[in-house]
C-alpha cells in the first residue's frame, strides 16, 4: 500500500513539533498528507485504511467531494462578519438541525466542550428560573463531556487533576447504568443530568435503557433538563441522525459536534421547547462560531447523513463488523451501535499494542482504554472495507498470540 | 413763457421720465410677482404629485409585498410537504426493496437450500441487535434489569425508532429486549399502522 511521498516527512515534522508545540499530545508516529474517503496517506506515501476518522469527525469519508465543494464556494464569496450580523448558511443550518432533532433553537460553536459549555450555562439559568440557588449537574462516572472548565467539570475522570483545580463547583457523578443511584442523586438542586447515551472516550459504552428511563424520570420529577452529549454519537453514527432516537427517552438539550463539519470545525448546542427561550442577548456568545463556511460545510454533511438509505446500511454493517469480529480469536465481545464499535480483548491483550501493530499493518484504530479497541470508520464504508479490517485485526491478534 | 420754452421745460421731462420709469418698474415688479406666483403653483402642483405617485407607488409596494410574503409562505409550505413526502417515498422504497430482498432470499434459499455454500467467516448483513452488547466488565454495579413496566418508554422507544427509518421487525426485536414485551403488534399497529 505504497504510493508517491509527500511533503516534508515525518522527522523533520517531529523536530518542528519537538520545538515549537506545546506537549500536550502523544502522538502516534506517522505524519498524514493526504485523504479520501476511508482511505489516508502518510508523507512516505504509504496507504492507510482508516477506521478512526479522526475521532468520529470525518464521518462522510475524507475530503467528500460535496464538503469540499460546499467550502469552497463559501469561502470564495464570504467567509466571516461575526454574529454581529446574520447569514444565511446559519440560519439555514440552524433550521435543518431543529427540525432534525428536538425542534427548538440552536447556538453554534466551534467545537463540541464549547457546545457543552452552552448546555450547562442553560441548565444553570433553567435552574435559576426555579428558584435554585446552587444549581447541581448530575453525570455518569467516566462520561467524557471536554476539556474547558465547565465540560472538564462534568468529566469526573478528569476532574480530579489537582494541578488544574480548582475545577468548576455543582457537579456530581453516578456510577454508569446504576439507575438507583442516579434516582438519588437527582434532588431539588438539580439543574440538569448531562450524559453520553454511549460513552465514547470510556470506551464505547451504551447506557442502559433503564438507567435513561431513570434520568428522564428523575428529571421530569425535579424539573430539571436531560442533557444528551451526542458529540460522538450524533450525525449518523449510531445509525440513526440521533443516538436518542434509539432509546426510550427524548432530551431536553442535546449538544453536537466533531461529524456535524465532515471535518471543519464547527459545534451545535440544540434545545427542545422547553429549553429554547433560556438563554437572552448578553448571556451567552462568540466571535466566530456559526460561521458562514462552518456552516455551509455541516449543511452540506446533514444532507448527505441525514438519508434512511445511509442509515439503514450503517445499521447493517456495524452488526456485520460486529459479527466478524466476534469471530476472532482473542475477541471478547463488541459493544456499541451501528459504526461506533468497541472491541473488547481478552485478558493479557494490550489494546495499545494492538493498535500500534496496526498502525503498522495500514489500519488506523484507537485504543481507549487497555482491553478495548475503539471502531469508528466512515459511514460510507462498504463490506470490503469491513473484511479487510477486519482481516488486519485477525493478522495483529494472531501475532500478538504467537510473541 | 412761449409753448415751445413750456415743451422743453427740463423739470417736467424729467417728472414725465420719472413716471414712465416707475411704471415700468412696477409693471415689471407685478410681472415678476406673477411670474413667481405661476411658479409657486407649478412647485405646489408638482408636490402634490409627487405625493400622491409615492403614495399611489407606497399602497402599490405595500401591496406586492403582502403577495410576495403570502407567495414565500405557500413556497415554504410546499418545500416542506415536498420534502416530507421525499422522505416517506425513501422511507417506503427501503421498506419495499427489503421486503422484496427478503422474499427473493426465501425463494431462493427454498431452491438452493441443500447446495448453498457460504463461508463462515462472512456472515450475512443484519441489524444491530442489543443480545449482543454483552455487560462490560468493569467493576460496574449489577447490570441494569430491562424496564419491564414502561409502557410509554416502550411507545416513544418505538415512535423514534420508526421515525429514524427502522423497520418493523428491527423494532419489535428492540421492545421485546428492552421491555420484554412479547406480543408487540399492538404497539406496532398504532404506530405503523396494521401489518399488510
Amino acid at each position: 500500500m505504497t504510493d508517491v511521498a509527500e511533503g516534508i516527512g515525518l522527522e523533520q515534522t517531529q523536530a518542528l513539533e519537538e520545538r515549537y508545540l506545546m506537549r500536550t499530545y502523544k502522538r502516534a508516529p506517522v505524519d498524514f498528507v493526504r485523504g479520501e474517503g476511508a482511505l489516508l496517506w502518510d508523507a512516505e506515501g504509504k496507504r492507510y485504511l482508516d477506521f478512526l476518522t479522526g475521532i468520529s469527525v470525518c464521518s462522510v469519508g475524507h475530503c467528500h467531494p460535496d464538503v469540499v465543494k460546499a467550502v469552497r464556494e463559501q469561502s470564495h464569496r464570504l467567509m466571516h462578519v461575526s454574529n454581529l450580523f446574520y447569514t444565511e448558511p446559519m440560519a439555514r443550518l440552524a433550521e435543518q438541525l431543529s427540525d432534525s432533532s428536538l425542534g427548538g433553537r440552536v447556538f453554534f460553536t466551534n467545537s463540541g466542550t464549547e457546545a457543552n459549555e452552552c448546555a450547562i450555562k442553560i441548565a444553570r439559568k433553567h435552574a435559576h428560573g426555579r428558584g435554585v440557588a446552587a444549581p447541581e449537574i448530575v453525570s455518569f462516572e467516566s462520561d467524557f463531556h471536554g476539556r474547558t472548565y465547565g465540560a472538564l467539570s462534568a468529566t469526573p475522570g478528569l476532574a480530579t487533576n489537582e494541578a488544574l483545580g480548582p475545577m468548576l463547583p455543582g457537579f456530581r457523578s453516578v456510577p454508569r447504568n446504576d439507575a438507583a443511584s442516579l434516582r438519588e442523586a437527582v434532588g431539588e438542586n438539580t439543574a440538569a443530568v448531562l450524559i453520553e447515551p454511549i460513552q465514547g472516550e470510556a470506551g464505547v459504552f451504551p447506557i442502559s435503557e433503564e438507567a435513561l428511563l431513570a434520568a428522564r424520570q428523575a428529571c421530569d420529577g425535579v424539573g430539571a433538563l436531560l442533557i444528551f452529549d451526542e458529540i460522538q454519537t450524533g450525525v449518523g453514527r449510531t445509525g440513526s441522525l440521533w443516538a436518542y432516537e434509539q432509546t426510550p427517552v427524548r432530551p431536553d438539550v442535546l449538544t453536537s459536534a466533531k461529524a456535524l463539519g465532515g471535518g471543519f470545525p464547527i459545534g451545535a448546542c440544540i434545545t427542545g421547547p422547553a429549553a429554547a427561550d433560556v438563554l437572552e442577548p448578553g448571556d451567552h456568545g462568540s466571535t466566530f462560531a456559526a460561521g458562514p463556511v462552518a456552516t455551509a460545510a455541516a449543511t452540506a454533511v446533514l444532507a448527505l447523513v441525514d438519508d434512511p438509505v445511509l442509515l439503514r446500511h450503517v445499521r447493517e454493517l456495524g452488526a456485520y463488523l460486529c459479527e466478524r469480529l466476534r469471530e476472532l480469536d482473542g475477541v471478547r465481545e463488541t459493544r456499541g451501535r451501528g459504526l461506533m464499535v468497541g472491541v473488547g480483548l481478552e485478558d493479557g491483550i494490550d489494546s495499545a499494542a494492538i493498535g500500534a501493530d496496526l498502525l503498522e499493518r495500514g489500519l488506523v484504530v484507537n485504543a481507549p482504554r487497555p482491553d478495548t479497541l475503539r471502531l469508528l470508520p466512515p459511514l460510507v464504508i462498504d463490506s470490503d472495507h469491513v473484511d479487510q479490517a477486519v482481516g488486519l485485526i485477525s493478522e495483529s491478534l494472531l501475532g500478538f498470540a504467537q510473541r | 413763457m412761449s409753448r415751445r420754452g413750456r415743451r422743453d421745460d427740463p423739470a417736467k421731462k424729467t417728472l414725465r421720465t420719472d413716471t414712465a420709469e416707475r411704471l415700468e418698474a412696477i409693471v415689471e415688479a407685478a410681472e415678476r410677482a406673477a411670474e413667481s406666483v405661476i411658479d409657486d403653483a407649478e412647485t405646489q402642483a408638482r408636490r402634490y404629485l409627487a405625493q400622491a405617485r409615492a403614495e399611489a407607488e407606497r399602497q402599490a409596494g405595500d401591496r406586492v409585498a403582502e403577495f410576495s410574503q403570502l407567495i414565500d409562505t405557500l413556497l415554504g409550505q410546499a418545500i416542506a410537504l415536498q420534502r416530507d413526502a421525499e422522505r416517506l417515498q425513501v422511507t417506503l422504497e427501503v421498506a419495499k426493496d427489503r421486503f422484496l430482498d427478503e422474499r427473493e432470499e426465501g425463494e431462493q434459499k427454498e431452491a438452493e437450500l441443500p447446495s448453498i455454500e457460504r463461508p463462515a467467516a462472512a456472515p450475512r448483513l443484519r441489524a444491530v441487535d442489543e443480545p449482543e452488547i454483552r455487560p462490560e466488565p468493569v467493576a460496574d454495579p449489577e447490570p441494569a434489569p430491562a424496564p419491564r413496566s414502561d409502557p410509554a418508554g416502550a411507545r416513544l422507544l418505538a415512535t423514534q425508532l420508526a421515525v429514524s427509518g427502522s423497520s418493523r421487525e428491527e423494532i419489535a426485536e428492540r421492545l421485546r429486549i428492552g421491555f420484554e414485551i412479547e406480543d408487540t403488534d399492538a404497539i406496532l399497529d398504532a404506530i405503523l399502522g396494521p401489518e399488510g
